[in-house]
């Protein structure tokens, strides 16, 4: 029987040259189409190292439910939806059970028609447009707080800090980096005002036209909102503090990377939003005591915990189905509700896939993190999801 | 419609679409990735086959084919978006984009012709530039139209996903479309456009003398190979169902590229065989990157393989093969002068070339061509009758040379006129020049070395059509070869003949033109004794029996004494004496300056 499994395997390996796809009956297959290089690969790596942390947890204790053992198989997309779209179509034919997409909701919009003919649930591991999910079908999902729902708190936190006028710089090239279009609609809703917008590349490195713009603007405005993260918000905020604009900057969960801290300071005293943060006695601290154990360093952004929360979402997702089976998966993640994660509780019961979780707003004080509040998101000041 | 015959037609047709049908038969049958890799092959493979038409055929490598194959995709994609999905997606668009929903067949027509409309204008800037200008003028075209596509965001949502599209394509559409594409790139290799091309490839120069403009054959591979890509670009969109600009932008530039360059350029077996290796090696190597388990043992994830597996491929390759895995010629044409019975033209005596009726007269009044500080030729005057046998002798560095490249057009004169008849010989160019009745040899020997003796007088024969048609072409330069006394080596690779070998070929190909003059540069140069006397036999029967006009440089004085009617001598670009070979040798200006001081220097 041993010599009879084992020449079984051998020959899969050789005939497939690719991860061997035998399925033992207990056993959940996740197919990871994720970006492990190009741009998203500061995202997709991170997120990857927690979700493993995750998955060795589980598997240690015999298993989800202690039966049902997590076996990944991995594809990099290259940062890039037409690969995306040829990863997924192969994990689509391996059978897995799900299947997580990469950190931005472009390359997950690509396998949207696939995931949705082969009825598997898909994840993007942290894109954070609204209209993933809205538009990618029944059978995506996102694994993150949305833009909007960013939006509406960072926007209410300025509008209580007295900031009533905002500048916008965004870049139409992806949808994550229109953001701070939502913001805009936030402060006007709150009765505040938009006094400008300006948009860049998403390569770009040069700002001074951008900051010359801002800083000809009288009076200067309250607030400068942007999505920009690496390799712009480096350059933008460096070029437009030594320009001597003083205004309060705001950005997301992009800027939520060890460079955004060790920008001295250009970067100190920017707010943003993002996914969780450690105050004591969280799990998220917790988390980050088991990130530090299994790999010796400490976790340096909270895409760790991201990668984390998504395996203890399908953990809930396999015991509430109490099976493996695609569908099945799919509607009990439909009805999941206070699902607990390393950064938040989550919840993806009546919404169209994007999670309800936590929101906070940290600050950089003196090159460190300083939880700024993390209040509960307004739903009355929510934008609208939509295609920017 | 090829110079191929009609059973090396069928085979050469026959064969891919036969080879892609059973593929996809097979692919289909196993199902799964097995089916998904071979669609994504068959597409590669169109995008080779299709760049292989114009850079195969013209030597011009181009890095810009994709930019077509990404035009293609996205006038698909925006005419099969479902309208719902426009209004979301694309709100901006022009009213009638935006109302209107095409089929996925009427909308791959109607991109095809839209792009290959775009590549005419492309084309007519791009086919003026040669060897590597042309490459790097589709260098710019890819990043030109990648910058327009992510610009023009109201049309494809610039550099972010374009999402949505109907996913239609499958097996049967790529394979069909594969085997266009091979079929297309196949005919057009052997059709009167392609052959004339290839031999703009192998020499511009003695092409252009020999008939061809070049121009033209550029445009129209250029304007095919863009539809062909296209055609690529189109099944590619509605095979992902989502694309960005990125996926036609240098990373799979790289890729298609290192196919057409492994399996060999310029030829359709070659994209074949390169398309095969490059897919086996990236998906094998895709595969492992994830991590495999062998025996075992867990190898870890490494992601970034498959480029360095390319780089390494094509490395290899350009060492052991530098023309491809496949070589120079197509597996028919190994097959046919293997195992079909060789296709040696007919002995005939009905293949004759027609004798001249003309009397005009080529007459060059004061011709100057001044390089910068040199007088190379300075005020020469010299006319040609039909029918006779100028000689032109003179010193290394007389003018000869630069002579006789402005009677045939090859390099413009600074002053004076060049007249035939009614026409101007001194304002065409040389492939008008050859057209109207000037055909030349070259003293270093310009053939189209690696096509055949055969494809080498038919390009010259070629310059007729379509006015007489390709059979009629092919009698003319079965005359052409039996005149030299070739015939029997019509399909040997000129490149590979001996030296006085090519000489004759040269000499046919130029018959084949049916010229009115011929000019020889050296044609006994490096030939012995023996050769030498059929050639002057040669010459001879040509100018009695065709009644063309040769003019005739060498520095083989006996040939020149015993061979001419009159000689011309030039010394310093100047000339310095004229008349009958016997008072030419008397002249005492003509033995200074040439015979003397090189009877001093042979004793």
């Amino acid at each position: 029987m041993r010599i009879k499994t084992l020449s079984k395997t051998v020959c899969m390996a050789m005939l497939f040259a690719s991860t061997s796809t035998l399925t033992l009956a207990q056993s959940l297959t996740i197919g990871m189409a994720t970006a492990q290089t190009g741009w998203l690969a500061s995202y997709d790596g991170p997120v990857v190292e927690g979700i493993k942390i995750a998955i060795d947890e589980i598997n240690a204790k015999g298993g989800i439910g202690g039966k049902i053992m997590i076996k990944t198989i991995a594809k990099d997309v290259r940062s890039d939806a037409a690969q995306t779209s040829i990863a997924v179509q192969e994990l689509v034919d391996d059978n897995v059970s799900v299947i997580f997409l990469p950190c931005d909701a472009d390359p997950a919009f690509a396998a949207a028609a696939i995931v949705d003919d082969a009825k598997i649930p898909a994840f993007s591991t942290c894109a954070s447009s609204p209209t993933l999910p809205l538009m990618g079908g029944d059978y995506m999902f996102a694994n993150f707080p949305g833009d909007n729902v960013q939006s509406a708190v960072s926007g209410k936190w300025a509008y209580d800090q007295g900031h009533r006028t905002a500048y916008l710089l965004y870049s139409p090239e992806s949808q994550y980096t229109t953001l701070p279009l939502y913001f805009g609609d936030v402060i006007e809703q709150l009765g505040g005002q938009v006094i400008g917008k300006a948009t860049y590349k998403l390569d770009q490195q040069d700002f001074s036209a951008e900051v010359t713009k801002i800083k000809a603007i009288s009076p200067q405005p309250d607030v400068i909102m942007t999505a920009a993260y690496e390799p712009n918000f480096p350059a933008f905020i460096k070029q437009l503090r030594s320009a001597g604009v003083t205004s309060q900057v705001i950005g997301s969960d992009g800027i939520d990377s060890p460079t955004t801290f060790s920008l001295g300071k250009a970067s100190e005293g920017v707010v943003f939003t993002t996914a969780g943060h450690a105050t004591p006695g969280s799990e998220l601290e917790k988390f980050n005591a088991l990130y530090k154990a299994k790999t010796g360093n400490d976790s340096d952004t909270v895409f760790n915990a991201i990668g984390y929360d998504l395996i203890k979402v399908i953990e809930a997702a396999v015991l509430a189905a109490n099976s493996t089976d695609p569908v099945k998966l799919r509607d009990a993640i439909a009805e999941l509700e206070n699902v607990r994660g390393a950064t938040s509780l989550i919840t993806y019961k009546g919404t169209s896939g994007m999670p309800i979780r936590e929101v906070s707003l940290v600050r950089v004080n003196n090159g460190e993190r300083e939880l700024v509040g993390q209040p509960a998101p307004d739903a009355n000041l929510v934008p609208e999801p939509r295609l920017q | 419609m090829t110079v191929l015959s009609w059973r090396h037609f069928f085979i050469s047709i026959a064969m891919p679409v036969l080879v892609i049908l059973c593929f996809a038969i097979v692919a289909h049958f196993i199902g799964g990735s097995i089916e998904r890799s071979s669609i994504v092959f068959f597409i590669s493979l169109t995008v080779v086959a299709g760049i292989g038409v114009y850079s195969g055929n013209s030597g011009i490598l181009s890095f810009g084919h994709l930019s077509f194959m990404a035009l293609g995709a996205y006038a698909s994609a925006i005419l099969t978006l479902p309208v719902q999905m426009k209004k979301l997606m694309l709100p901006n668009l022009p009213d009638f984009l935006g109302s209107t929903q095409l089929d996925f067949f009427p909308a791959m027509i109607v991109s095809t012709l839209f792009v290959m409309l775009v590549a005419v204008f492309i084309g007519l800037l791009i086919s003026r530039l040669d060897g590597s200008a042309a490459t790097i003028a589709t260098l710019a075209l890819l990043v030109i139209v990648h910058g327009i596509i992510i610009g023009a965001r109201d049309y494809t949502r610039g550099s972010q996903t374009f999402f949505g599209v109907p996913r239609e394509t499958d097996i049967w559409i790529a394979g069909a479309v594969c085997a266009f594409a091979l079929v297309a790139s196949r005919i057009f290799r052997d059709s009167v456009p392609g052959l004339k091309l290839r031999s703009s490839r192998e020499d511009a120069i003695s092409a252009r003398s020999n008939g061809v403009g070049i121009r033209n054959e550029r445009l129209i591979a250029w304007v095919l190979s863009a539809g062909l890509v296209a055609l690529a670009g189109i099944i590619l969109g509605h095979y992902l169902g989502a694309f960005s600009p990125k996926k036609f932008y240098f990373v799979d530039t790289f890729a298609l590229l290192a196919m057409l360059i492994v399996g060999g350029m310029s030829t359709m077996t070659g994209a074949v065989v390169g398309a095969i290796v490059i897919t086996l090696v990236t998906e094998v190597l895709r595969r492992l990157e994830g991590g495999i388990e062998v025996l075992g043992i867990q190898f870890p994830e490494v992601f970034g393989m498959t480029q360095i597996g390319i780089g390494l491929v094509i490395l290899f390759v350009m060492f052991k093969r530098p023309d491809g895995l496949a070589g120079l010629r197509e597996f028919d044409e190994k097959l046919s002068l293997r195992f079909l019975k060789p296709e040696h033209p007919a002995k005939s005596s009905a293949a004759q070339l027609p004798v001249l009726k003309d009397k005009a007269p080529l007459v060059a009044d004061s011709i100057s061509k001044y390089f910068v500080g040199v007088k190379a030729v300075d005020g020469v005057s010299i006319d040609i009758n039909p029918g006779e046998i100028v000689g032109l002798i003179g010193p290394n560095g007389s003018g000869k040379t630069t002579l006789l490249n402005m009677l045939s057009a090859v390099t413009p004169a600074t002053s004076g006129l060049i007249q035939m008849g009614s026409h101007t010989i001194s304002s065409l160019t040389s492939d008008r020049a050859a057209k109207l009745g000037i055909a030349r040899t070259y003293q270093n020997i310009r053939l189209f070395s690696t096509l055949s003796v055969k494809q080498n007088v038919l390009v010259a024969a070629l310059s007729k059509w379509p006015r007489i048609n390709i059979r009629e072409a092919m009698a003319r330069s079965d005359a052409a070869m039996e005149w030299m006394g070739i015939e029997n080596k019509a399909l040997l690779v000129a490149g590979n003949l001996s030296y006085g070998d090519q000489r004759r070929v040269e000499i046919a190909r130029a018959l084949a033109l049916e010229p009115k003059y011929l000019f020889l540069d050296e044609p006994a140069a490096g030939m012995n004794r023996v050769e030498t006397d059929s050639l002057m036999d040669a010459l001879n029967e040509i100018r009695s029996q065709l009644n063309i006009g040769l003019l005739i440089v060498d520095h083989d004085l006996p040939l020149i004494m015993r061979l001419c009617d009159r000689v011309v001598v030039l010394n310093e670009g100047q000339c310095i004496a004229r008349g009958k070979p016997e008072a030419i040798q008397k002249d005492p200006i003509v033995v200074e300056a040439y015979l003397g001081r090189k009877k001093q220097a042979g004793d």
